[in-house]
């Protein structure tokens, strides 16, 4: 048995390499009848992304796989239940909202930073458990519920820039971390921060809560279905609102990290431009990475990659940014349908053993 | 035999599963143009495997099937139909958010039936339903009209009914069997399949009826009695071997007092049951699949809320109490689905605690983190003490056979060492050896002095094992016996709907 799924993640490391593949050979051919030169644009994305040469883009790289591994967690947590939220996105602003919110109430300089987490955290909590309690207790379609709350996020984080949590002097952003609430850098001259490490942590805390706490365990069981979570004695509501909070807090964390912890604004802009995205890039990430929280950081490193390759491929190729984000978009998607396809394969099978023979 | 107007003629068909499952052993069956045929029998005796294949749904291991005078091997339900056989199935077909009309019109090829057509076709047959209200609105009478007008759209002219008055009110019922005359004035021919003794009688001109497979016996309706089908249905085919220290119940364990629970369809599947179980008692629950026990069982466990009645465990009534605190009180369930009872994906160890974790503070400690060792430790237990054959305990569930599965599950909730055990078809799908064995288990829990609920469709292991038992029919008991002290005559006539008071006063 070990052999088989051994084979098996070996399968799939080559259906990723091969998605990889097809993926760029589609961005490619775009970047082809745009009129510009894919081999430009792509050495341009490479260099930098995982140029060997230059520690500055590596770094940027991790600074982009830093919020994707955050929602990728909270994707990855709901779909370990069955559940589907894709709300990372508006837990995300949420997230970033609260430590907005912090850093423009002058606390004492050593409260600013923890306050601002914890604050981010909080309200991607409360963002996630509005949701929960629309699904655990209406049986409000979860996919439904948090997309709707993710335009609301969107408006009232547009809201608080123009009226209140806006910056005076530049009309683009709002009030940004003072110094005093900023992550230290690891690498100096660059967007990497302490952020990154952060992340690392919580994705092998996650590891541990999910496959060695009892909480952890009945939200793997409700994904076995809501007959035998009953069976167990679980009341499949309350794991419901569990899995909520925690991935809404989760994705807060990583908004309030992105507020405290990116460089140079430390505020969020315009339309939410600088960490708009990243929720619904966590659910590709958490795909490629099998809904693993482990597996979730080397997903995330491959995809912040080519977050961070856009620019190069703006600048090197002259590739206009719109057609960047196309391609960008392409080779996600096609990096997603490995994971999905396993994910959906063992779901089949599993559905499979259940929907017994009929005689 | 049909006089001049046969229209189906099934000779010697059996039909062997690819599992190896034998449900047809040659089984002859004939219908005639214009009657109602009843096709009467327990679970497993064959009537939806022989009515599957004359649909089409399924092919015959051997046989010949003769349609209309003309010898045919159906490939698809698309063949059936091409000679007028339609089938309705148990499990309602139609799209719960289309209207009657669409639903109706849904299968029909090339151009779609005309509302007047199909308005002409109802007053024809004196099946009224209305056209433009959403099914899911409708109630369950209504909606079994609309499969059968679905049907007779598509041109059927030989009508298959599986079941059809499982969810149906007594009112309903009549309904049906009235519209069912009518077809049969207009013509048409129906197979009605069903374990109601009662409807047999009611409305069919010639019953047929089968038994593990094989036919017992063709009568015309008019012409037999309630008895006489019983003692065709139901038989005893083998006295279990089972070694059973005498029966010494030692205070009672459980009380349920007028009983009632609600099915997943929104009709009550429970409908006032009350019985009692002692320690040392194994007290099984007989009757045709579908007839409530499951929704009974889930009641008794928790996972089920009962609308009316009381359920009183070692003297306190835990009507209230959520399944955790059951199990923390000595309650242990055994489901009938394997795929409800393990999680296949899972490994052995990780399927350990399912049922325990909730309420056993060992397993835990206050940081919430699970006792890893503790669980390694009751794995392994579980493993030897029950023989559970598995490379290991981090080998998934799935990758066991049945019968370890089942072992598995079996083992599991008796380490919790209950004190009240439920136990739903605990030995269904397995082999004769671990049939056997699991059989031996519950016996020994029994004369160990626990009390045992042992629910079952199979009569054979509710006569062998239980000291006392009941018959479950359309929600209700029919009557509370002892194994030894019941003919075969009386059991069938109970699976079939007629209490043991009744049959005891001679009104059958």
């Amino acid at each position: 048995m070990v052999n088989s799924r051994f084979t098996e993640y070996l399968v799939y490391i080559g259906n990723v390499a091969l998605a990889i593949l097809i993926g760029l050979a589609l961005g490619a051919l775009i970047i082809w009848l745009g009129g510009y030169d894919p081999v430009k644009a792509y050495t341009g994305l490479f260099e930098t992304s995982f140029n060997p040469s230059d520690y500055y883009y590596f770094a940027s790289t991790l600074s982009y796989a830093t919020p994707v591994i955050f929602t990728g967690l909270t994707f990855a947590i709901s779909s370990r239940a069955g559940i589907f939220n894709i709300g990372a996105e508006g837990q995300m602003y949420m997230g970033a909202l609260g430590a907005v919110i912090v850093a423009s109430m002058n606390l004492p300089s050593p409260l600013i930073l923890p306050m601002a987490l914890i604050t981010g955290t909080l309200m991607g909590a409360l963002w996630g458990l509005i949701a929960g309690l629309f699904r655990a207790l209406r049986n409000v379609n979860e996919v439904v519920a948090t997309i709707m709350l993710n335009w609301i996020a969107f408006w009232i984080i547009e809201y608080a820039r123009n009226y209140g949590l806006g910056d005076p002097r530049r009309q683009e952003k709002t009030i940004s971390m003072p110094i005093e609430g900023r992550l230290p850098l690891l690498v100096k001259n660059t967007e990497l921060s302490m952020a990154f490490v952060i992340a690392l942590v919580i994705a092998i805390l996650v590891y541990i809560f999910m496959w060695r706490t009892k909480i952890g365990y009945y939200i793997r069981v409700l994904g076995a279905g809501v007959k035998t979570a009953k069976y167990a004695g679980i009341d499949p509501r309350i794991i419901t609102l569990y899995v909520f909070i925690i991935g809404g807090a989760l994705s807060g964390l990583g908004g309030a990290l992105e507020i405290c912890g990116r460089p140079p604004t430390y505020a969020i802009t315009t339309a939410a431009s600088n960490i708009a995205g990243f929720g619904f890039t966590g659910i590709s990430v958490s795909l490629l990475g099998l809904n693993h929280p482990i597996l979730i950081i080397p997903a995330s490193v491959i995809i912040g990659g080519l977050l961070a390759g856009s620019r190069g491929m703006q600048i090197k190729a002259k590739v206009p940014l719109e057609m960047v984000m196309a391609v960008q978009g392409l080779i996600i998607i096609a990096l997603s349908v490995p994971g999905f396809t396993f994910v959906y394969r063992r779901w089949r099978i599993k559905k499979a053993l259940r929907g017994g023979e009929s005689a | 035999m049909c006089v001049d107007n046969s229209l189906v003629l099934m000779k010697d068909i059996v039909k062997v599963f690819p599992d190896g499952t034998i449900a047809l052993r040659g089984v002859n069956f004939d219908l005639c143009k214009g009657e109602i045929h009843g096709l009467l029998g327990e679970n497993g005796a064959g009537k939806t495997t022989l009515m599957k294949i004359l649909a089409g749904l399924l092919k015959p291991t051997r046989g010949e099937v003769i349609v209309k005078g003309r010898k045919v091997k159906f490939r698809s339900p698309a063949d059936a139909l091409r000679f007028g056989i339609g089938i309705v199935m148990q499990g309602l077909s139609l799209v719960p958010v289309f209207t009657a009309y669409e639903n109706i019109v849904l299968g029909s090829r090339g151009t779609k039936p005309s509302r007047e057509f199909v308005e002409k076709l109802m007053k024809e047959v004196g099946l009224i339903v209305p056209l433009d209200a959403v099914v899911e609105n409708l109630s369950f009478g209504v909606r079994q009209k609309v499969e059968i007008l679905k049907m007779l759209a598509l041109n059927v002219d030989i009508l298959i009914l599986d079941e059809p008055t499982t969810n149906l009110s007594p009112s309903e019922i009549r309904e049906l069997f009235k519209s069912l005359r009518k077809l049969r004035e207009g013509g048409k021919s129906i197979v009605f399949i069903t374990h109601k003794i009662r409807e047999v009688l009611e409305v069919t001109d010639r019953v047929t009826v089968l038994r593990k497979g094989r036919v017992m016996g063709s009568v015309e309706t008019s012409k037999t009695n309630p008895r006489e089908l019983a003692k065709m249905m139901v038989g005893r085919e083998v006295e279990l071997l089972i070694e059973k220290p005498p029966w010494r119940p030692n205070g009672v364990a459980l009380i349920v007092d007028e009983l009632e629970v609600m099915g997943d369809l929104g009709v009550p599947a429970v409908k006032g049951v009350s019985f009692s179980v002692n320690y040392g008692e194994i007290f099984g629950v007989a009757g045709v699949e579908g007839n409530g026990q499951i929704e009974l069982a889930e009641a008794l466990a928790g996972i089920r809320k009962p609308l009316r009645g009381r359920i009183v465990m070692n003297g306190d009534d835990i009507t209230k109490l959520d399944v955790s605190e059951r199990y923390n009180r000595g309650l242990a369930y055994i489901p009938e689905d394997r795929k409800v009872a393990l999680i296949m994906e899972f490994s052995v160890l990780e399927n350990t605690p399912l049922t325990e974790i909730s309420y056993n503070k060992e397993l835990v400690n206050r940081m919430g983190f699970m006792k890893i060792k503790r669980i390694v430790e009751k794995s392994m237990g579980i493993i030897k003490q029950y023989g559970v054959v598995t490379p290991s305990i981090y080998a998934p569930a799935r990758s066991l056979s049945g019968g370890n599965q089942q072992k598995l599950v079996v083992g599991r909730e008796l380490m919790k060492d209950p004190r009240v055990i439920i136990a739903v078809q605990p030995t269904r799908g397995l082999d004769v050896a671990a049939t056997e064995y699991v059989r031996n288990l519950l016996v020994k829990m029994r004369s160990s002095g626990k009390a045992v609920i042992l629910i079952s469709s199979d009569l054979d292991e509710i006569l062998g094992l239980s000291d006392r038992f009941a018959v479950m029919y359309n929600g209700r008991f029919m009557g509370i016996l002892e194994p030894d002290k019941v003919t075969d005559e009386e059991l069938g006539l109970m699976m079939g709907g007629y209490t043991y008071e009744e049959i005891k006063a001679r009104k059958v």
